[in-house]
């Protein structure tokens, strides 16, 4: 979200920006046509993956895989709707889940939490169909507020490695900082957005485990939800020299009836891939007037919350609810 | 008795010599170097003063300690103009100031925030990662001038060089929507920063900070602080999410005028 300075400024930063990451940025932020053909994501990427041969990457001096540099999202429409939908609207297309386990590719709720999640989608305010009643919550993104684990569906990350540390820098203003010193996380009572995260390495693959969510994030746009009790467990692994291989295994016995894992890749930014639906294998296409720019590598600040106060007056106006997360019944 | 007392101050003056004693922005202290041969500040590091409540010397109040000044000759040169402006600000402080908003606190705030924050070195940048509001700041090193205007960023563009051992960051293109501190005071987007950031120790660093804005201020001037690393075990960035705390706070809140302010 560009903060309102004045167009033309603006427009520069914007621009830039766009074309900087192009295949990921603008894709999010994308239209799509009633008669599109299905944004790839899970289904496509776990038959992509198969066939991929073994790779062996290259290690940092302390002898794990190296994944530095600038990486993309999932690309498509930045999980508007974590499960395979249908064309719903031009920012919304025929999509495939984000969910690769179970094989169904929905969110095992349990009864009572399919039940409040189909609560929040009938008062999404979207002119999605199926929507009555009153309004129920927006997005927490669209009050730029981000969460664990929707925020790795972003691109614009940078992932630096330190002995004992992998840092995460988004240009979108977040950091995380996962430590593989075999220190405890925080623990207690403490319950944050983006929770605590702990990484060790098993072979080639980096396991991140985050507690300590506050469960007040969605995984989407679409009120799709966690709780304090959920525990995130992620893998990240090198498939090819330019692509991670990101999944997310999801756990929280009170909402959910079994673990579940959202799985899609991450791709160097300019390596001639996009995750853009229908279109695999296309170049990047950034204009060489960017290439030429100095400072066509760099990332400059966005503030999204600076700018977005109008938007969440209007919010609020709308009869929208501030979305405190959800408390199941105690069996 | 005056030969040994002249011997006593031989011998004291010959130990002074010997001592090094720091001048101002310069240390005898060699840090170590990172991996890509630079001096090393990595680590979480925090200011221990009374800034963030008025970089200028105070006494205490209710729930506002007390403080040395951290400017230079101790007060603000400001313009008259600005000095009236200063104390309106003061005075409405509970409205005005930014961040009971929740903003970004701009540059040279953010480093003394009550909040560490985390140095990170790569080959072509330093980065300062933010506890506050979870913010990232990138420091540019390899040559790159600042991008041209106008343009107007809470925490502005940062362009970095080594001088000896001290980083020394220059920054403009920043707006004017934040403050230097929670007593008003202020800039205006005219200003230009130019940050020196030394280690003096394995787990000091002398931060300081030229301030020029001639819209605002009669000259140049400067503040200091020593810097210390956060060295429990424990140590890391938490998450203060402080527009998550606010939204919430408002929005539950029959009584809020936040939604009212456009």
């Amino acid at each position: 979200m560009i903060r309102k300075i004045g167009v033309p400024v603006g427009a520069l930063t914007a621009t830039l920006w766009i074309l900087l990451l192009a295949p990921d940025f603008a894709a999010a932020q994308g239209f799509w046509a009633k008669d599109s053909p299905k944004v790839p994501m899970a289904p496509t990427w776990m038959r992509e993956k198969a066939q991929l041969p073994p790779y062996n990457p290259p290690r940092t001096p302390e002898g794990v895989p190296d994944m530095q540099g600038f990486w993309g999202g999932a690309g498509g429409d930045g999980a508007a709707d974590l499960e395979d939908h249908e064309y719903m609207d031009a920012t919304t297309p025929s999509h495939e889940t984000f969910i690769s386990d179970p094989p169904d590719g929905r969110v095992p709720y349990t009864d009572w939490a399919r039940a409040r999640h189909q609560e929040i989608r009938r008062g999404l305010g979207r002119g999605w169909p199926g929507e009555s009643g009153p309004r129920t919550h927006g997005a927490p993104r669209s009050l730029c507020l981000n969460s664990m684990p929707r925020i790795n569906v972003d691109g614009g990350q940078e992932i630096i490695q330190k002995p004992g540390m992998l840092i995460i820098v988004s240009s979108m203003g977040w950091h995380r900082v996962i430590y593989t010193d075999g220190r405890p996380a925080v623990g207690g009572k403490a319950r944050f957005w983006f929770g605590s995260s702990r990484g060790r390495w098993d072979g080639d693959t980096l396991v991140v485990e985050v507690t300590g969510n506050n469960g007040r994030g969605w995984f989407d746009t679409a009120g799709n939800f966690y709780t304090a009790n959920t525990k995130f467990t992620e893998r990240w692994r090198l498939a090819d020299a330019n692509t991670i291989d990101y999944s997310v295994t999801v756990e929280d016995p009170t909402i959910y009836t079994r673990p579940w894992t959202m799985n899609f890749p991450k791709r160097r930014p300019g390596t001639g891939r996009r995750n853009i639906g229908g279109l695999p294998g296309a170049t990047s296409g950034l204009p060489s007037r960017v290439e030429k720019d100095v400072h066509a590598q760099e990332v400059w600040e966005e503030a999204c919350f600076e700018g977005n106060h109008e938007n969440t007056i209007t919010q609020k106006e709308l009869g929208f609810k501030w979305f405190g997360g959800v408390t199941p019944p105690t069996k | 008795m005056k030969r040994s007392l002249l011997g006593f101050i031989l011998i004291l003056a010959a130990v002074a010599a010997l001592t090094p004693i720091p001048l101002v922005g310069q240390s005898s202290y060699t840090p170590p170097r990172t991996r890509e041969g630079q001096p090393d500040l990595e680590g979480i590091w925090q200011a221990v003063n009374t800034a963030h409540w008025d970089v200028e010397g105070h006494n205490g109040s209710l729930g506002v300690p007390p403080g040395h000044s951290v400017v230079e000759g101790g007060l603000i040169p400001y313009q008259p103009w600005a000095l009236q402006k200063r104390r309106e600000n003061f005075e409405k402080r509970a409205e005005l100031d930014p961040e009971t908003k929740c903003w970004l606190p701009g540059v040279p705030r953010a480093t003394y925030m009550p909040h560490p924050f985390q140095i990170v070195q790569t080959n072509d940048k330093v980065m300062f990662m933010y506890e506050y509001r979870s913010w990232v700041r990138y420091v540019w090193m390899n040559g790159t001038p600042h991008p041209e205007g106008p343009i107007d960023w809470f925490m502005g563009d940062s362009r970095g060089k080594w001088d000896g051992n001290t980083l020394v960051i220059d920054v403009i293109h920043l707006n004017d929507q934040t403050w230097f501190d929670r007593a008003g005071n202020f800039h205006s987007e005219a200003m230009h920063v130019v940050e020196r950031f030394t280690r003096t120790g394995p787990d000091h660093m002398l931060y300081e900070a030229t301030i020029e804005d001639p819209k605002v201020f009669t000259r140049p001037w400067k503040i200091s602080m020593p810097l210390y690393r956060r060295v429990e075990q424990t140590a890391e960035l938490l998450e203060y999410a402080c527009p998550a705390y606010l939204l919430e706070k408002e929005w539950n809140d029959p009584n809020s005028n936040y939604f009212r302010q456009r």
